[in-house]
C-alpha cells in the first residue's frame, strides 16, 4: 500500500464528497423554502424526523459494519438522502411513516448493499416506493393547514347534534399552522385533545396533476383564469413556484458542476416532447400541456436532484442520456397510462434497473479506438537534398 | 474538417492553423508565477558532477574514458548503444573539465528512479573546453548531415521521454513528414522551463525549430503554445517576424490552456485535428513532435556546434526562497540546486522531480540531474500532500469528464479492485496515459493512477506467464511428439532394416562393380526376406 500512496499525482482539486453533499443541500433550500411558504411547517417536521432517524440508522449501521462513525457520518450522504426523502413525503404525514421510510432507505437499501457508493437503487426513492406500496392512503394527500372551528349549530330532525365544521384557510406559517402540522405529525399528542381524524381525511390537497387525472379541471388553469398571481400565496399555484425553485436549485448545481447536464436535460426534454405529442386539449384531462407536466408535479426535483444521484445512475455520458430518456418516458407513461398518481420514484427506480446495462453498452469511444484505418496516400518521398 | 480549415484560412488570409477541441482535461492552478519571476540563470559550476550515462538495461554502454582520466569540457565520455532496439547511439559529454574519480551506479533525478551508471567528475574549475565546430549556415547542410550532427551532440527528447532526437528525426527516410510540431504547451503545474526559455530565447528556439524541420524534411512546422503564456507568445511572434525573410518557416498555434494539452497525441489532435489511433505512431500520419527544449538543443548542436551538456530546469516549491529557472549542467546534484535557491531545509517536506501531477518523489537530494529533469520541487508541508481520507467511489463520473483518453476511470477502478483483467482491457486500461487528471478531480480522493499502474503491471505479468506457459506447453508437447516419433522410428527401423541394407547394397555396386557383391546382394535380399517372413510368422503365432 505504501507504494500506492507515494505515487503521482500530488496535486488535488480539493473537492471532496462532504463538499458535494453540502452544495447539494444548499441547492435544495429554495425548493424547501417554497414548500414551507405554501404548505407550512409540515415539510420542516418531515425533514427533522427524517434527519434524526437517518443519522441514527446510519450510525447504527456503521457501528455494525465496524466503520469509523464520525468520519463516515461526516460525509453528509445520509443527510442528503434524508432531505430528498423528506421532501418527497407529503407534509402532514405521521412521524412513524417518515421514520419507517428513512430507516428502510438507510438500513436496507443503502447499507445492506454495501454502503455509500454500492447501492444499486436510490435509497430515498426506494423508501418512498415502499411506503407508497404499503401505505397508499397516507401517501396520496398534501395537507394544507386549515383552521377548524367547530360550533354546535343545529340539531336535525332526530334531535341529534350535528357538528358542522366550518373550515377556513389559515396562514401555513402562523402559529396555528405550526400547531396543526405538529399535531398531524404526532397524532398521539393530540389524541386526547382534538379528534384529528376528521381533517386528516378531509383536507388533503392533491397536486395539480393528480387533480387533472382525477377531476379534469386544472387548479392552475382555474387560478390563472380567475386572475391569481403566481406569487400570491395560494395553494393553486404552489406547485409551479416549488418546481421553479427546484429548477433554480438544479441550475445552481449545474453551474457548480456538481451534476452534468445530461440526465436533467434528457428527462425534461423527453417529458416535454411526450407531453407535446400527446397533448389533447378538451379530451381526457391527464393529457395536459407540457407546461403542466413539467411544473405541475415533481418533475423538476426528480430531474435535477433524484435522477442525478450518481451512485445509482448511469455513469457514462451516452449512458446518462439514455438513462434520462428512460426515466422521462417512464414518468410520462406511469402518469398518463399507469394507475399511480405520480411516478418519479418508480421511474427513477426503473432507470436504476437499467443503469448497469447502460454503463456496459453505452460507452464513449476511447481516444484512438475505432478509427477507420486511414492509410496515408503513398506519396513520393520528399526531396531530401 | 478540411473544409473548415479552408474556410478559416480564407477569413484569416493565410494558411493558418487553429486549435481544435480535445476531450477531457482539467485546469489546475499552475503555480508557475514564482519561478517565472526571475530570468533564467546559469548555475555556478558545482565541485562535483555525477553524469548519468543511462541505466544498464537500456543499452550497451561503451566507456570512452577511465578513472583518473583528465577530461575537457565537451569531451565525449561514453556512448550508449541502442542498436539492440534498432536505435542509434547516444553519446554523453563532459559538462566541464576535471578528473574522473569513479564510475558507479547511483540514483538519478528522473521518473524511473532507477539506479543508473554514472561517471563521477571532480571539477577542476578551469572549465577548459574543446574547440567547437559551429555551422552558422545550417541551410548548407543536408538533412542527413543535420541528423548526424544532432546525434553526435547527444540530443535526446527534453520533454521527459528522453527518446533520442536523431532517431525520431530520421523517420523521414521511411515516411514523408508533413507536420513538425514544436511542443510548447507546458501544461503541467509548477513546470515553467519551456515558458522561460521561449520568453528569453525565442529566436534561438525558432531557429532550432527550423533546423529540426529541415532535418526531418517536414513540410510545415507548427509551434503549439498554451494561451496562458502571453509573454512567450509575444516573443515567438517577434522571433517569427525576424525570420520572415526566410519565408514562413513556422506557424504558431495557440491552444486552450488545460492539462494535459501538452500530451503528444492530445496536442496533435489539437493542432492538426488528426486523432492518432491506439498503437499507431504519429509518423504514420506524417507527424513528428519535438519539445521546445529539444529545438533549443538542436540550435546549440548545429549553430554553436555545442553538444548537449545542460538543460533548463525549473526549481520551485514553497521551501525555496527564490524559485527560478536554471540552465543546469547535466550531473549537478539536486541538493546543490536547492541550495542555490535558498532552501529552508526544515520547511522542506519532500522533493519531487517532474511536475505536481506526473512527477515522482525523489528519495535522495544527492541524486543527479539528467537530460530529462525538467522540474524539481521542494515541497513544504502545506502543498502537494496526499489526500487525507479515501472514500468509496460514488460514481460521480467527474473522472470520466476529465479523462483526455475518454476512458471510464471509475469503471477501471472497480475492475482493478476485482482484478478483472478481461474487462480492464476491454475498457482500454492500456490507453491510460497516467496523466492523473482523474485523481485530481476525484471527490473520493481515490488513488486512481497508482491503481491503474498496478493493474497494468498485473496484466503484463499475466500476459508474460501466459506466454511462458504457452511456451512450455509447446515444448512439452514437442518433447512428447519427439519421444513418440523416436519410438516409432526405432520400431520401423527394426522392421525396415533389411530393406535399408538392401537399398544400401543397391547403391554400392555403382562404386564397386564386382560380381561378389552382386551375389552377396542377392544372397542378402533372400536372407532378409526369409528373416522378415520368420518374424511375421512368429508375430502371427503370438497374436493367435
Amino acid at each position: 500500500m505504501s507504494a500506492l500512496q507515494a505515487g503521482a499525482p500530488f496535486q488535488h482539486s480539493g473537492r471532496n464528497i462532504t463538499q458535494l453533499m453540502q452544495t447539494l443541500m444548499y441547492a435544495l433550500l429554495p425548493g424547501i423554502f417554497a414548500s414551507l411558504w405554501f404548505f407550512g411547517f409540515g415539510i420542516l417536521i418531515n425533514i427533522a424526523i427524517a434527519i434524526t432517524f437517518a443519522v441514527l440508522a446510519e450510525a447504527a449501521m456503521l457501528r455494525l459494519r465496524n466503520r469509523d462513525i464520525r468520519s463516515h457520518l461526516g460525509d453528509r450522504s445520509a443527510l442528503v438522502t434524508a432531505l430528498l426523502f423528506a421532501i418527497a413525503i407529503p407534509p402532514g404525514s405521521p412521524w412513524w411513516l417518515v421514520a419507517l421510510g428513512i430507516v428502510f432507505a438507510i438500513v436496507i437499501v443503502k447499507h445492506l448493499y454495501g454502503g455509500l457508493g454500492q447501492n444499486p437503487f436510490n435509497p430515498a426513492m426506494c423508501g418512498y416506493a415502499m411506503l407508497l406500496l404499503a401505505f397508499p392512503l397516507e401517501m396520496t394527500g398534501w395537507h394544507i393547514p386549515f383552521e377548524v372551528i367547530t360550533e354546535p349549530q343545529s340539531t336535525d330532525n332526530l334531535g341529534i347534534l350535528i357538528l358542522t365544521a366550518e373550515r377556513e384557510f389559515l396562514s401555513p406559517l402562523s402559529w396555528g399552522g405550526f400547531k396543526q402540522a405538529l399535531l398531524l405529525a404526532f397524532p398521539f399528542v393530540a389524541s386526547g385533545v382534538i379528534d384529528i381524524s376528521e381533517f386528516v381525511d378531509g383536507l388533503a390537497m392533491a397536486t395539480p396533476l393528480i387533480e387533472f387525472k382525477m377531476a379534469g379541471k386544472s387548479a392552475i388553469l382555474a387560478a390563472r383564469e380567475s386572475g391569481a398571481s403566481l406569487f400570491a400565496r395560494e395553494s393553486e399555484t404552489a406547485w409551479e413556484i416549488i418546481n421553479i425553485s427546484y429548477l433554480f436549485g438544479g441550475l445552481f448545481l449545474l453551474y457548480k458542476k456538481i451534476i452534468s447536464w445530461h440526465i436533467p436535460l434528457a428527462i425534461i426534454a423527453t417529458v416535454f416532447v411526450l407531453a407535446a405529442l400527446f397533448y389533447a386539449p378538451g379530451s381526457v384531462a391527464i393529457y395536459g400541456t407540457p407546461y403542466l407536466h413539467l411544473f405541475g408535479s415533481a418533475t423538476m426535483i426528480g430531474a435535477f436532484f433524484i435522477a442525478t444521484d450518481p451512485v445509482s445512475a448511469a455513469t457514462t455520458r451516452p449512458g446518462k442520456l439514455v438513462y434520462g430518456i428512460v426515466i422521462g418516458v417512464s414518468i410520462y407513461a406511469i402518469r398518463v397510462w399507469g394507475s399511480y398518481l405520480d411516478s418519479i420514484a418508480f421511474a427513477v427506480l426503473f432507470g436504476n434497473f437499467c443503469a448497469p446495462v447502460l454503463d456496459q453498452y453505452c460507452r464513449p469511444r476511447i481516444f484512438g479506438h475505432g478509427l477507420r484505418s486511414k492509410s496515408r496516400p503513398n506519396e513520393a518521398p520528399v526531396n531530401r537534398e | 474538417m478540411s473544409t473548415l480549415k479552408q474556410l478559416a484560412s480564407k477569413f484569416l488570409g493565410h494558411d493558418s492553423v487553429f486549435a481544435r477541441r480535445t476531450a477531457g482535461g482539467i485546469q489546475p492552478p499552475p503555480f508557475k508565477e514564482h519561478s517565472l519571476r526571475s530570468r533564467i540563470m546559469s548555475t555556478p559550476i558545482p565541485p562535483q558532477l555525477t553524469i548519468p550515462i543511462g541505466p544498464e538495461s537500456s543499452g550497451e554502454i561503451t566507456r570512452l574514458v577511465d578513472i583518473a582520466d583528465q577530461v575537457l569540457k565537451y569531451q565525449k565520455l561514453a556512448v550508449i548503444s541502442f542498436s539492440a532496439k534498432g536505435r542509434s547511439d547516444v553519446p554523453v559529454h563532459a559538462p566541464t573539465s576535471g578528473v574522473i574519480t569513479s564510475i558507479e551506479n547511483s540514483i538519478v533525478a528522473d521518473h524511473s528512479q532507477q539506479q543508473q551508471l554514472c561517471i563521477n567528475l571532480t571539477v577542476d574549475g578551469h572549465d577548459e573546453a574543446l574547440l567547437l565546430k559551429p555551422h552558422t549556415n545550417h541551410s548548407q547542410l543536408s538533412s542527413a548531415d543535420l541528423v548526424a550532427l544532432i546525434r553526435d551532440a547527444g540530443v535526446i527528447g527534453m520533454g521527459g521521454a528522453g527518446f533520442p532526437t536523431a532517431d525520431k528525426l530520421s523517420a523521414y527516410s521511411v515516411l514523408p513528414i508533413e507536420f513538425l510540431i514544436i511542443n510548447a504547451a507546458e501544461c503541467e503545474p509548477y513546470i515553467s522551463a519551456d515558458e522561460a526559455l521561449l520568453r528569453e530565447r525565442a529566436n534561438r528556439v525558432v531557429l532550432g525549430a527550423e533546423i529540426l524541420k529541415r532535418a526531418c524534411a517536414a513540410q510545415r512546422c507548427i509551434i503549439a503554445i498554451e494561451d496562458t503564456k502571453p509573454d512567450a507568445i509575444a516573443a515567438i511572434k517577434q522571433a517569427l517576424l525576424n525570420e520572415a525573410s526566410n519565408q514562413q518557416c513556422c506557424e504558431l498555434v495557440i491552444v486552450p490552456s488545460k492539462y494535459p494539452a501538452g500530451s503528444e497525441k492530445q496536442l496533435i489532435q489539437c493542432a492538426t485535428g488528426i486523432e492518432i489511433a491506439t498503437g499507431q505512431h504519429p509518423t504514420e500520419h506524417g507527424i513528428i513532435m519535438h519539445n521546445v527544449g529539444t529545438a533549443y538543443a538542436a540550435y546549440e548542436a548545429i549553430i554553436e556546434g555545442k553538444p548537449c551538456i545542460s538543460r533548463f530546469t525549473t526549481l520551485c516549491g514553497q521551501a525555496l526562497k527564490t524559485p527560478k529557472n536554471f540552465e543546469v549542467l547535466i550531473g549537478t546534484a539536486v541538493g546543490f540546486l536547492f541550495e542555490l535557491c535558498g532552501i529552508e531545509a526544515n520547511k522542506k517536506q519532500k522533493s519531487i522531480v517532474g511536475g505536481s501531477l506526473m512527477g515522482s518523489e525523489l528519495g535522495n537530494d544527492k541524486a543527479a540531474t539528467c537530460k530529462t529533469t525538467n522540474c524539481l520541487i521542494a515541497a513544504s508541508s502545506n502543498e502537494l500532500q496526499a489526500p487525507k481520507a479515501e472514500r468509496a467511489c460514488i460514481r460521480c463520473g467527474y473522472c470520466a469528464d476529465a479523462c483526455p483518453s475518454k476512458l471510464l476511470p471509475q469503471q477501471l477502478f472497480a475492475f482493478s479492485k476485482t482484478l478483472d483483467t478481461t474487462q480492464l482491457l476491454e475498457h482500454g486500461i492500456l490507453d491510460c496515459i497516467e496523466c492523473g487528471a482523474c485523481d485530481y478531480v476525484c471527490p473520493s480522493q481515490l488513488p486512481l493512477v497508482s491503481t491503474y499502474k498496478e493493474s497494468k503491471k498485473l496484466i503484463e505479468t499475466r500476459r508474460q506467464s501466459l506466454e511462458y506457459s504457452d511456451y512450455w506447453q509447446q515444448r512439452f508437447q514437442f518433447r512428447q511428439y519427439r519421444v513418440k516419433k523416436e519410438k516409432d522410428q526405432a520400431l520401423s527401423r527394426k522392421l525396415d532394416a533389411p530393406l535399408q541394407s538392401m537399398q544400401a547394397a543397391e547403391r554400392a555396386p555403382k562404386n564397386k562393380n564386382n560380381e561378389a557383391d552382386f551375389i552377396s546382394k542377392e544372397q542378402a535380399s533372400r536372407d532378409i526376406a526369409a528373416a522378415v517372413a520368420r518374424v511375421k510368422a512368429r508375430r502371427n503365432e503370438k497374436n493367435k
